[in-house]
């Protein structure tokens, strides 16, 4: 990343300057919400999620690295991070996946992750990475990023004891990582 | 009988507990103490964030969607009601949107010109028509044809910067809606949509779009 202008406004945010914090805000909260939304399946909580992302990003900019990775990544993990603690808070009863209309309104409008990082051409190498996993193992790593599911979650819908599906998962990262850091 | 069942070495179990943290998976107790290693264990915090890092391709899958401006409410949770500086010089700067302006403005004190149209919304024939005019420090939106809402229902008038999520800017019933606003930006658009009573519940148009019209030049 030669430029990467969400992390120079973040290092501005963390120098107290409000109009970044705005121009922060402008430039990012429609991918926040999508993440949030996405995860937490209704409107109303994506939203109330999205004021403590950005009170958060204020308070803990200082903390943002540039040297260790990218600006929106770092936003995304902590939008992901505060969405998946409200969604295991919520207790196993309602999970993402359970929820209606918001929810499939994202995600049947998104192209596949796959099917956007081949587009997008230069982030093939995750794509390549999830090929040498088995399908329901690499469909297991996808359903529980983007969607949030739990392990309780992801054991009922392959039908494996919760168990199994651990071992199973913590396999298929470590491989993950063999692969991508090849 | 597999390799699966053999445990973890102690390296690749604290990169698999990292793992499954940036995944998500984990139960909430579990995040809790993987959350207080990563405020006290620099050397576990590198390894999360190198996941973050591994895993961000797949945030390509996260459809953006379209945000209401919620900065006011943030802002006054951080900073409380009282902080009204400067809000032109943000706007120039462009690192505004619509809503910080209509917030921001209030304390400033601009001469008043009367008031010239700035955008007509409907078309000449249309049964219901609104007129925007600005006056140099206020916006001021009033129906020319058509009648209020039904009973258990509202106009509200919107502005959308381009690109940008529709700001409210209020409810119109039988009086014109007048709202602190520094400039009529040309090219915004101001439109009207059909919504419950008391307003869109969710800070954006849930409703019909009544009428909408394009800022013009002055």
């Amino acid at each position: 990343m030669t430029e990467d202008s969400v992390a120079e406004l973040i290092a501005r945010v963390a120098a107290q300057d409000r109009a970044a914090f705005r121009a922060l805000y402008s430039a990012t909260a429609s991918k926040l919400l999508g993440v949030l939304l996405r995860i937490l399946g209704t409107r109303s909580e994506a939203e109330d999620a999205l004021q403590e992302v950005f009170t958060r990003v204020w308070l803990r900019a200082g903390r943002f690295d540039p040297e260790k990775g990218r600006g929106m990544t770092w936003l995304i993990a902590l939008a992901r991070n505060l969405a998946i603690d409200r969604l295991r808070a919520r207790g196993p009863a309602t999970t993402a996946s359970d929820e209606g209309d918001a929810l499939d309104a994202v995600a049947d409008g998104a192209p596949s992750a796959e099917g956007r990082m081949i587009a997008k051409g230069e982030a093939r190498r995750i794509a390549e990475c999830f090929d040498t996993l088995e399908p329901d193992r690499a469909q297991a790593v996808r359903g529980a990023y983007l969607d949030g599911l739990s392990y309780l979650d992801l054991a009922e819908r392959h039908g494996v004891p919760i168990n199994t599906m651990r071992t199973w998962l913590r396999r298929s990262l470590l491989k993950l990582r063999e692969c991508m850091d090849r | 009988m597999t390799v699966d069942d053999q445990p973890l070495a102690p390296r690749d179990a604290e990169d698999a507990l990292a793992a499954e943290y940036v995944l998500g998976v984990l139960a909430l107790p579990d995040r809790i103490v993987v959350e207080k290693r990563i405020a006290r264990e620099p050397a576990f915090a590198a390894r999360v964030a190198a996941w973050e890092e591994r895993l961000a391709d797949l945030n390509d899958g996260f459809a953006p969607v379209a945000a209401p401006d919620l900065m006011p409410r943030i802002e006054a949770r951080l900073f409380g009601q009282a902080r009204r500086r400067r809000p032109l010089l943000g706007w120039l700067a462009g690192a505004l949107t619509a809503a910080a302006v209509a917030v921001a403005v209030v304390a400033v004190l601009p001469v008043a010109r009367p008031a010239q149209v700035v955008a007509t919304l409907g078309a000449a024939d249309a049964t219901l028509r609104f007129e925007a005019r600005h006056n140099g420090a206020e916006l001021i939106v009033t129906r020319v044809a058509g009648a209020p809402a039904p009973a258990g229902q509202v106009q509200e008038v919107w502005i959308i910067a381009p690109d940008a999520a529709p700001v409210s800017l209020g409810l119109i019933a039988d009086a014109p809606l007048t709202v602190a606003y520094p400039d009529a930006p040309k090219g915004w658009t101001i439109a009207v949509s059909l919504e419950p009573a008391g307003g869109s519940p969710t800070g954006a148009p849930t409703g019909p779009v009544l009428a909408a019209g394009t800022i013009e030049g002055v």
